[in-house]
């Protein structure tokens, strides 16, 4: 018998498999790269918002989507990193950057070596997310910006449902085959308090339409999104689970519809130009004179 | 001799600007590059991290142990 490791309450998804998944997925992910698209220039729309140029970008999980549409905003200095280096080189290959296999717990880059980093989908599979943003943070110079889309909680809920039904009829109990997604508010306070400046999370919704269920699974499994949750059960599913849970997937005039909530996080790495709240209490005129009404106290004293 | 040709490194050439930013991902400590044996060296780690088609595999599961014997 192989002894296993002991159980770490914070190791929820296995990294290991995750890579091997994506070494995989290399040779079919040019299949689902319309969807990878789509959510990348969601992200990058706030690349077109700011007047900053940007000259050294950083590529996280990429997947050769990303690192082209950065190319064309005209950033010289690109590169593509990701837990399999079969992947990365995607990157190299349609945009001429660099390419290195590495993991977001781990990053190995020396501080501030970019001024743009950018994750589209891929930080969902990160076990540390608090540990992986300061990482991204010290890899930034000042000024620097981080942009992510990570899928919501939300995305892919029906069939969650669908193969939480199947399964429990099937085997009486479930075990998770879709992986845990992050909320909405937890994101902007992991920014903060990985020490980044004026952090913004916010949430747009991606609509997919699937003309089949085993359309929709084939996606998955192109993209590397199979399920690499630790505590996923290991025995070969039911051979009736997959069908059965198909069946129970809504469906709308003969298509399946798969929503992708994806969640965004935009944050700058600090630096002295950067807007910064005035002290409680500093204020040098009344906000009641200028707004011309009766000022009133609100039962507390302002902060010191 | 200068008029040599460089031997062909094993893994491929290393760009010079990725080189430049990279550090060992444990210790986040410089790196010395292994021309001779395609490998990037964290000696304060102990790791010796592989070269692949150019690639740099910077993944301490995937390092190799510099007191282990050489593959």
């Amino acid at each position: 018998m192989n002894a296993l490791p002991p159980p770490d309450p914070m190791r929820v998804f296995d990294r290991r498999l995750l890579r091997l998944r994506r070494d995989r997925a290399a040779a079919t992910v040019q299949g689902v790269a319309p969807v990878l698209e789509a959510a990348a220039e969601l992200l990058l729309d706030r690349l077109d918002d700011t007047t900053h140029r940007f000259t050294r970008a950083l590529d996280l999980g990429g997947r050769g989507v990303v690192a082209p549409l950065l190319r064309a905003r005209g950033i010289p200095f690109i590169v593509s990193m990701d837990l399999s280096a079969r992947m990365a080189a995607k990157g190299r290959e349609m945009a001429g950057g660099l390419a290195l296999a590495g993991d977001e717990e781990w990053l190995p880059f020396a501080p501030e070596s970019f001024d743009l980093v950018v994750a589209s989908l891929s930080l969902h599979w990160v076990n540390d997310l608090p540990g992986a943003l300061v990482q991204i943070r010290r890899a930034l110079k000042p000024d620097g910006l981080f942009l992510a889309a990570l899928p919501g909680l939300g995305t892919l809920q029906a069939l969650r449902e669908a193969l939480a039904g199947a399964e429990t009829e099937l085997r009486g109990g479930i075990s998770p085959r879709v992986s845990p997604f992050p909320d909405l508010r937890d994101l902007a306070g992991l920014l903060q308090r990985a020490g980044f400046a004026m952090p913004v999370a916010d949430a747009e919704t991606l609509h997919l339409s699937y003309r089949s269920p085993m359309a929709l699974f084939a996606d998955l499994r192109a993209a590397g999104e199979g399920n690499a949750v630790l505590a996923r059960d290991g025995r070969i599913p039911p051979r009736a689970l997959l069908p059965l849970a198909a069946s129970r997937l809504p469906e709308e005039g003969g298509a399946i519809p798969v929503e992708l909530r994806l969640l965004t996080m935009t944050g700058w790495a600090p630096h002295e130009s950067q807007g910064r709240p005035a002290r409680p209490g500093s204020a040098t005129h009344r906000l009641a004179e200028a707004l011309g009404v009766e000022e009133r106290s609100a039962g507390e004293k302002a902060g010191r | 001799m200068s008029d040599m040709p460089k031997p062909a490194a094993p893994g491929g050439e290393v760009d010079p600007s990725l080189l430049e930013i990279l550090v060992c991902p444990v210790t986040k400590g410089t790196l010395r590059y292994d021309r001779a044996r395609g490998e990037l060296v964290s000696d304060a780690a102990r790791l010796a991290y592989p070269i692949r088609d150019g690639i740099p595999i910077m993944l301490p599961d995937e390092a190799r142990r510099l007191d282990d014997p050489a593959p």
